[in-house]
This record gives C-alpha cells, sequence and structure tokens, in this order.
C-alpha cells in the first residue's frame, strides 16, 4: 500500500529569544557558526518517524505539552521541521481552535476570504458557500462580524471551512472539544465520509474514548518523543495504564518525575551545529558586497552635486 | 544570484487576481466598524491636510504663494503622495508579521502580504490625485505633456514602496523593535523630505540639501511636484535618477532574498 504522510527523524528545536536577533545577524555578516556552542536547544518534538497510510485515521495521543500541537502544525506544514523530513502526498488542511478568521468581518465574508485564499475561484466559492453555510448551523449570525461569536460557534465556521475545502490531509487539533455534542457528532460523521473517499486523517485529542472509536492506529507523544505507535486499541489501553500510574503518585513525586521529563527536552546544541540554516560560500558574500557598490558610488555623486 | 528576485516576483505576477480580490477585502474590513465607513479614507487625509495648511501656510509663511501657485496647492502635491508612501511603507512592512498566522495554514504565497497592502492604498491614492489634478486646473496650473511622466513617477512609487516592504517585512517580524523604529522614522522623514518646505529653496547649506536628497522618497515628492509645475524631464537628472533605482533593486535583491530564506520559518518568530 502507498503511504500518504511519512515523517522521518524529525525534529523542532526552539531556542532562546536572544539568539533570533542573531540568527538575522548571521545571515547579513553569512557567519556559520552559533556563537555559543554549549548552548541549550529545547526539542519540541524529539526524533520523530512514522508512516500513515492512504484512508487511515492516526490518532495523536499526549498529556499537555507533549507536542501534540507541535506535530499537527508540522503536519499541516504551519511550521517547518528544524531537521528531518516530512513528505506529504497531497495539500494538507489544518483545523485547530484558533483558526485564522478575521474578527472584524461577517462570516459570510470570512468564508469568502478563506476559500479565496485556499486558492478558489469565484466561481467554486459560489459553490461551496450554501454548503459551509449549512454545515456551520449559525442561522443569521452568518451575517455577524466573528468577534461577536462565542469559541464554539468560530470553531463550528473554521471546521465548516477547512472541511469544504476539499483536503487531502486532515488534521484536526482539539476542534471538536468546544462544539456541542450534535455538532461534534456531525462532525464526525463528516469524517467518517472523509474516510470513505480514502483520506487520511489526524486526529489529536487526549480524550482516549474518543480516539479509541475512530483511530485505526496512534501515536504516543510524551515529553516531545514518541512513546508508542500502534493499533489504538494497544496504545490506548497502555495509556490509561500510564495514567493511573501517574495519578497514583505523590504530588512530589509527580513535580520530580515531570522536571526530569522536562530536563531530557534539552539537547546541546552543538549537535545541531547549523541544523537550520543553508550553506553560504564565499562567492555569495562578494557578490552581496559588489552589488553595494554602485550604492556608495552614486550617492557620493550626489551628494557631491551631480 | 537573481533566484530569489525572479522567484518572489513571479508570485506576484502569478496570483494577480487573488491580490485584487484580497485588497478589496482590506479595504472593506479596516472600516468595517466604522460610521462613516470608507469616507474615513478621505476625511483622515483632509484632517492632516487642514492642520499642516494652517501651521505651515497661514502661520509660518503668512499666506504667501510659492513657486508661482498657492502654498495649499503646493502642499497638495507633496502631501498626497505622502499619504500613500508613508502608510504603505509602516503597514506593509507589519503586514507579514500581522497576517502570517492567518496565511500559514494554507498554501498562500506569503510575499503577496505587502502587495496587498500596497493595492488596497492605491485607491485611496489615485482618488487623490486626480481630485489635485482638477485644483490644479481650477488655479491655472497650465496642464503640459510633461504630466505624462506621473505615470513614469507611479511606477517608481510602486516599485520603491515594494522593495521596501519586502525587505523590512521581514525584518519585522524577526525582530520588533524594528517596527517601532520605523514608524519614529517616518514621522521624521516626513520633515526631511521636501513636503513642507523646500530644501532646495532655503537657506540651508547644498551640502545639506543633498545628504537630504539621499532619501528615496525625495526623490518621489520632488518629481511629481517638478511634473505639476513643468519644470522638466525625469531624464534630465541622470544620475539623481540612477541613484534611486539602484537603490530600488538593491533593496529588491536583498529583500527577496531575506523573504525566501526566512518565509518557512516566520511562524516560528511570532
Amino acid at each position: 500500500m502507498d503511504y500518504k504522510v511519512e515523517v522521518k527523524n524529525v525534529y523542532k528545536l526552539y531556542t532562546t529569544q536572544a539568539r533570533q536577533s542573531h540568527k538575522l545577524l548571521n545571515f547579513f555578516l553569512n557567519r556559520k557558526k552559533s556563537n555559543n556552542e554549549n548552548e541549550k536547544l529545547f526539542a519540541a518534538i524529539n526524533d520523530i518517524s512514522f508512516k500513515a497510510m492512504e484512508g487511515e485515521t492516526i490518532g495523536i495521543l499526549g498529556l499537555n505539552g507533549s507536542g501534540k500541537s507541535t506535530l499537527s502544525n508540522l503536519l499541516g506544514q504551519v511550521i517547518q521541521p528544524s531537521k528531518g523530513k516530512i513528505t506529504l502526498n497531497g495539500t494538507p488542511s489544518l483545523i485547530a481552535i484558533s483558526v485564522g478568521l478575521n474578527n472584524n468581518l461577517s462570516g459570510l465574508e470570512n468564508v469568502k476570504l478563506k476559500c479565496m485564499m485556499h486558492g478558489l475561484s469565484p466561481k467554486q466559492i459560489e459553490m461551496v458557500k450554501p454548503d459551509i453555510i449549512e454545515f456551520a448551523e449559525l442561522g443569521e449570525y452568518i451575517e455577524q462580524p466573528v468577534k461577536n461569536y462565542s469559541s464554539g460557534m468560530r470553531s463550528r465556521l473554521g471546521f465548516a471551512i477547512s472541511v469544504h475545502t476539499d483536503p487531502d490531509i486532515l488534521i484536526i487539533d482539539e476542534a471538536l472539544s468546544v462544539g456541542d455534542t450534535t455538532f461534534t457528532n456531525k462532525c464526525l460523521e463528516k469524517i467518517n465520509e472523509f474516510k470513505e473517499k480514502n483520506k487520511t486523517i489526524f486526529f489529536v485529542s487526549h480524550s482516549a474514548s474518543q480516539m479509541k472509536a475512530f483511530c485505526d492506529r496512534i501515536v504516543w507523544m510524551h515529553y516531545g518523543q514518541m512513546k508508542a505507535f500502534g493499533p489504538a486499541d494497544e496504545v490506548v489501553k497502555e495509556y490509561n495504564d500510564y495514567i493511573k500510574d501517574i495519578k497514583a503518585l505523590t504530588s512530589k513525586e509527580k513535580a520530580k518525575l515531570k522536571n526530569e521529563s522536562f530536563k531530557k527536552q534539552y539537547l546541546d546544541a552543538s549537535k545541531f551545529t547549523n541544523y537550520n540554516e543553508k550553506k553560504s560560500n564565499v562567492g555569495e558574500k562578494l557578490i552581496n558586497l559588489l552589488v553595494l557598490i554602485p550604492l556608495f558610488v552614486l550617492s557620493a555623486l550626489v551628494i557631491i552635486g551631480y | 544570484m537573481f533566484k530569489a528576485v525572479i522567484e518572489v516576483l513571479s508570485e506576484q505576477v502569478k496570483h494577480w487576481n487573488l491580490i485584487y480580490r484580497m485588497s478589496r477585502f482590506e479595504v472593506k474590513g479596516n472600516y468595517q466598524n466604522h460610521y462613516l465607513g470608507t469616507l474615513w479614507q478621505f476625511l483622515n487625509p483632509i484632517i492632516q491636510i487642514m492642520i499642516y495648511w494652517i501651521v505651515f501656510g497661514i502661520g509660518i509663511r503668512g499666506g504667501s504663494p510659492i513657486e508661482g501657485v498657492p502654498y495649499i496647492i503646493w502642499l497638495l502635491m507633496g502631501l498626497i503622495p505622502w499619504f500613500f508612501i508613508s502608510p504603505s511603507m509602516i503597514q506593509g512592512s507589519n503586514s507579514i508579521h500581522q497576517k502570517v498566522s492567518l496565511v500559514s495554514k494554507m498554501n498562500f504565497p506569503v510575499s503577496l502580504l505587502p502587495t496587498i497592502k500596497i493595492v488596497s492604498n492605491s485607491v485611496q491614492f489615485i482618488i487623490l490625485m486626480t481630485i489635485l489634478m482638477f485644483l490644479l486646473i481650477i488655479n491655472g496650473v497650465p496642464v503640459t505633456l510633461q504630466w505624462i511622466q506621473l505615470i513614469y513617477y507611479f511606477i517608481c512609487i510602486i516599485a520603491f514602496i515594494f522593495s521596501f516592504s519586502l525587505f523590512s517585512s521581514t525584518i519585522s517580524t524577526l525582530v520588533r523593535d524594528y517596527q517601532t523604529f520605523l514608524s519614529s522614522t517616518m514621522r521624521m522623514l516626513l520633515y526631511l523630505s521636501p513636503i513642507l518646505w523646500d530644501p532646495e529653496k532655503s537657506n540651508a547649506p547644498e551640502v545639506l540639501t543633498n545628504i537630504l536628497k539621499l532619501n528615496p522618497v525625495y526623490y518621489l515628492i520632488s518629481g511629481i511636484r517638478d511634473t505639476f509645475l513643468g519644470k522638466g524631464w525625469f531624464f534630465e537628472e541622470p544620475i539623481y535618477m540612477l541613484y534611486f533605482w539602484v537603490f530600488t533593486l538593491i533593496l529588491l535583491y536583498f529583500g527577496s532574498k531575506l523573504h525566501v530564506r526566512f518565509r518557512e520559518n516566520f511562524m516560528d518568530y511570532l
């Protein structure tokens, strides 16, 4: 069978705030190495590899801060991996609670705008518009500015739009947890419809029961690492056992465990020199300088008064 | 060498239709919650024009004409382009930081964001320019063949603002201090460009005027005013013209390189 998504040795590393300006400086000076070799990097995603097949629903399970959302952002190509590669055979669409809606525009205008940005032609927009409006069940609120919407209404609108732009790969990041049961059921129905169309779906949640009902396989994220990847029943069982164990610990032990796991997420920067930077060569440096020469000559001429 | 430049420019050409449609939304969204709506696009500049006219025209100059036209007309020839250039530079630079979270979840070229700002601002500019031309004709300023070069200067403005916003939008996303720095610089630039006064006709030493000329906005504003007053063709000052274009193209060159280099990681910097 053909795989739809391949995640291969992916890392997502974050640096301290101060280093960001260094990056810009490095660009201008064409410097290669980071200033401080002993610096620590925070690995939100730490060496993850898996493959997802066509028509498969993959759950992403984990505690708060385990890297679920980072992983879903990576899959939705919102952010790029620091190291490793994600291959997607199709267009992804990410549905998160904080979907990018323009608060000042009305629901209807947002529908148009978002579809437009997804690359739909005006004709296509007119075609899907009624479906979206019907699916979102906003009634006459569709004419109201989005800033007056409740969070449930927002996520309903976001879900409706994303679903109707016909993505190949759907990533649902806890977007369903805000809707009420009737809407959630409707979404799940829609997701089933997608499954029948052989689309790949990623489902992020910490509700193990919802996952068990839906997913074929589950990725269990644990402090940036993948603790398990396998059939839904097995992973959910393992996860529940783990949660039980954690609950049995005293609060002091819990804090200690958390701290230790947290520390493991910091990696030495020296292992990842230029982890993100493309190689620059001397030729390019020279060109950058040469380009500036005419400017200097001409500004001198202007000052003299030519 | 020019791979990045070509890439960014071809994105603009390819998605021209999208830019146009998004700009219309932009204009609409800006004034959505105002009772007077898009009328503010014109009320805003009118209020500012009145203040500058009262302070500089009536207050400081005592109402005397300049270069054969009333001061208010002379002022408008500089101020109307400025009302297009300055907000476009500031908003264009901020556009990526402001909007990238909206567009990153889809297949949308980020390099269109500054352009959308520029295009949506240009509508106001073209309307104000047309009104200005009427005012000039009413005030007896002769219409000459040279007015054709307004098209040339319009292209100059667009080229400069585009290159500038592409360059600064990346920096502004990476280093937030830049945007604050930019808005205070722009306030300063208003006084350093020949908008409210003419450095060449003042008592300032010539070297100082020439240094002020290094500011590309100087080239644009003085060019447009000279066109209206029929003071010569744009190619009559080749060195200065060349300087402006080299400056713009260098901005475009580095702007595109920076943009292409960092665009995949914009979300990390929010």
